[in-house]
């Protein structure tokens, strides 16, 4: 083969990664130092420039999207080295906990499927659909990770009050706000399915909307109540203690943990209201929340391990 | 089993910038440059210098223009006012960092 040849695809592999505006003049003087360096070897060697000489060359030289990588600035880092084991647990741990939720779920609702037959449908539907979530996190760390790289090229990082602030103390004003909304929110939709009662003079349609399934009445929904019963404790424990401590925190993630599943499963195991509609709206909320409780759950979790750093001589 | 060559090639690559500053205070284009710095015992790979050449020209570093003398079109590179800061800068740094160095190795042959 023609050594320019090989050099010549070689150039083309090279710029192939790099941005259009640089293309051809990267490769107009890479083909030019290739060459010249293909003479010098061939000259030091005594043998022709030849296609051997040539793929040596080239084969030392690196592979192409490698050189390109050399051209280009250093970028910013999506997920950081220390991070990226946590941030492996994290997704790959989400995914599962979805898998095991709705794999639960599908099979111990009544269906006159075969198992290979729903095992398919879950696969497609929330086997495939749990991906999401390591998706979701993706794209957090590049935006957090785009916003770090501004900042660090903004200036250097210094030690602030605020980095070395108590972030275990309250401010109990706002733990009473955190207990009384939570009261309130929990009396709203406590009263949803008696509806029928209280809203006797609500139109018609409204009443319908609200309407409860009586499956979920009956089995997922009273769930919700311990739930509210033992995050109501916690907040008066921490409110009485004033900051929150390492117990306080592990229960608080645990918790977490158990309004996560408790809503994958109140989303996976079948209709909340009767009506279609309601029903569709109120799921896609009850997603949100989870994500938002997902990531409070790591935060807290994380919180209760910082909390507790045991003396390796202890 | 420890990899020596990669340690030393991390020990060269911290050098690398200061080399090849030291290098082009005279234009020089990439050829010519590898073959200069292997000549005084700093070989480096050409997959690593010539885009080490771009990206230090794009800091604003060194400047660059092609010229042809007779024989097939070359980019020349020479060091910026900034590049020749830097150099000045780098160098006041490796002599300090040689002294440390010295005195750290000193007893341990």
């Amino acid at each position: 083969m023609n050594p320019d040849a090989l050099i010549e695809t070689y150039v083309g592999d090279v710029v192939r990664h790099l941005p259009r505006s640089q293309r051809n003049d990267v490769a107009f003087e890479l083909r030019s130092l290739l060459a010249e360096e293909l003479q010098g070897r061939s000259a030091d060697s005594g043998r022709e420039p030849d296609a051997w000489l040539a793929t040596q060359l080239l084969t030392e030289f690196g592979r192409p999207v490698d050189v390109a990588d050399r051209y280009r600035p250093a970028g910013f880092t999506v997920i950081r080295p220390s991070e990226a084991p946590r941030f492996a647990r994290i997704a790959l741990g989400g995914v599962v906990l979805q898998w095991i939720l709705t794999l639960v779920a599908t099979f111990s609702t009544p269906s006159e499927l075969e198992w290979p037959s729903l095992l398919g449908a879950w696969w497609l539907s929330w086997g495939l659909g749990s991906f999401w979530w390591p998706g979701f996190l993706v794209t957090l760390s590049l935006i957090a990770g785009f916003v770090q790289s501004r900042r660090e090229a903004a200036g250097e990082w210094m030690l602030t009050r605020g980095v070395v602030r108590d972030r275990d103390h309250v401010r109990r004003p706002l733990i009473v706000l955190y207990i009384a909304l939570g009261v309130v929110g929990a009396s709203i939709v406590t009263s949803v399915p008696s509806i029928a009662l209280w809203g006797a003079g609500l139109p018609g349609p409204v009443v319908e909307a609200f309407a409860l399934e009586g499956e979920f009445v009956s089995t997922r929904a009273p769930w919700v109540l311990v739930l509210w019963a033992v995050t109501l404790a916690v907040g008066i424990a921490v409110l009485v203690a004033g900051r929150w401590t390492p117990i306080t925190r592990r229960i608080s993630a645990a918790l977490s943990i158990a309004w996560l599943a408790l809503l994958l499963w109140w989303v996976a195991a079948g209709p909340i209201f009767t009506q279609q509609y309601a029903d569709e709206v109120t799921k896609i909320c009850l997603v949100l929340v989870a994500v938002i409780v997902a990531v409070d759950a790591v935060v807290a979790f994380q919180r209760g391990r910082a909390a507790v750093i045991h003396s390796p001589v202890a | 089993m420890v990899d020596g060559v990669k340690y030393e090639q991390d020990l060269r690559k911290g050098v690398l910038v200061l080399a090849v500053l030291s290098q082009l205070r005279s234009s020089q284009y990439g050829y010519s440059l590898r073959q200069a710095l292997a000549e005084r015992g700093m070989p480096i790979e050409e997959g690593t210098l010539y885009p080490l050449l771009r990206r230090l020209e794009a800091q604003g570093l060194l400047e660059s223009e092609w010229q042809v003398d007779g024989g097939p079109p070359r980019r020349y590179y020479v060091v910026s006012a900034a590049g020749s800061a830097l150099f000045a800068s780098l160098t006041d740094s490796w002599g300090a960092l040689a002294s440390v160095m010295d005195r750290l190795l000193e007893g341990t042959d």
